[in-house]
């Protein structure tokens, strides 16, 4: 599979899912796990499942908290100030499953895969997925969410 | 028509999204129960009659594939259209889905008519012409 393609399908779906079921809009994304300028250390919600079929692997999505409790705010049609930690969790988890579905479906449509429920990193971890397959960042302008898919190599 | 539906997830934060969903699709909704698994499920539904039943596939304790039999396999249960609302998008999986007895099958993410639109399907809703 090339690069090209997975990046493609990444920015493909995570547009797909923002805007469908958080009424929310990409400005720019690039290659990468952050921005040059972003702090990835910054406190985040970071949820992570993992697949199995052909190919199997992770996906991982990044969000900062604050912006988190926007897209919740988004996905829930609540006020920003009335989604709580858990409920912005549960959105994180939610785009990470519907984002991973999506990328899966664009890369193999004819596969089937398993996908495991997601679980979440302290947020104190921030977004660290330097080294860990195909990454890419978006700016949503209230902050960057980041995403991370790595594949196992099929022999 | 007001619909009385039964939604079962087991992400609260994806049973408010769906219900909020069916609201802006302009669906008469009634009666709007939840339900986290499978199990829950069937016993809201040993009480309570809805018109449909939307449900995710992967869930603790009984999935969306158990439901979709243990309904279909009932006399009175298997008057209920059940909708499947799920990420899982591959070919395989809706058809064992629509096998099983599901009327109708959502991908995740859907637009609010996406909604309307398949819960019409699953209860043979037809629109006239004017």
């Amino acid at each position: 599979m090339e690069p090209n393609e997975i990046q493609t399908a990444l920015a493909s779906a995570v547009e797909e899912v923002l805007e469908t079921m958080c009424f929310a809009s990409v400005l720019a994304g690039a290659e990468g796990a952050v921005p040059p300028e972003w702090d990835g250390a910054a406190p985040a919600f970071t949820a992570e499942l993992h697949f199995e079929g052909s190919p199997s692997g992770g996906f991982r999505v990044g969000v900062p908290l604050k912006l988190a409790r926007v897209v919740g705010a988004g996905f829930l049609g609540r006020e920003e100030t009335e989604v709580s930690d858990s409920q912005a969790e549960e959105v994180v988890c939610e785009l990470a499953n519907m984002i991973c579905g999506s990328v899966l479906s664009r890369l193999e449509s004819k596969a089937t895969f398993q996908i495991t429920h997601p679980e979440l990193a302290p947020p104190e971890h921030g977004i660290s997925f330097e080294g860990a397959g195909t990454n890419r960042w978006f700016d949503l302008g209230d902050g960057i969410l980041a995403v991370s898919l790595e594949l196992q190599q099929t022999v | 028509m007001e619909l009385h539906v039964l939604i079962v997830d087991d992400s609260p934060a994806m049973r408010a999204f769906i219900r909020r969903v069916l609201d802006l699709s302009g669906l008469e909704v009634g009666l709007c129960l939840e339900a986290s698994n499978g199990e829950e499920a069937l016993r809201l539904l040993e009480d309570n009659w809805v018109d449909a039943v939307l449900t995710d596939i992967n869930m603790p304790q009984m999935d969306g594939e158990e439901l979709v039999r243990r309904m279909s396999g009932h006399e009175v249960l298997s008057l209920i259209p059940v909708l499947v609302v799920s990420t899982d998008r591959t070919e395989g999986r809706i058809q064992k889905m629509l096998t099983l007895g599901a009327k109708g099958y959502v991908t995740k993410p859907f637009a609010p008519e996406t909604s309307r639109e398949e819960l019409e399907h699953s209860l043979g809703v037809v629109h006239g012409t004017e």
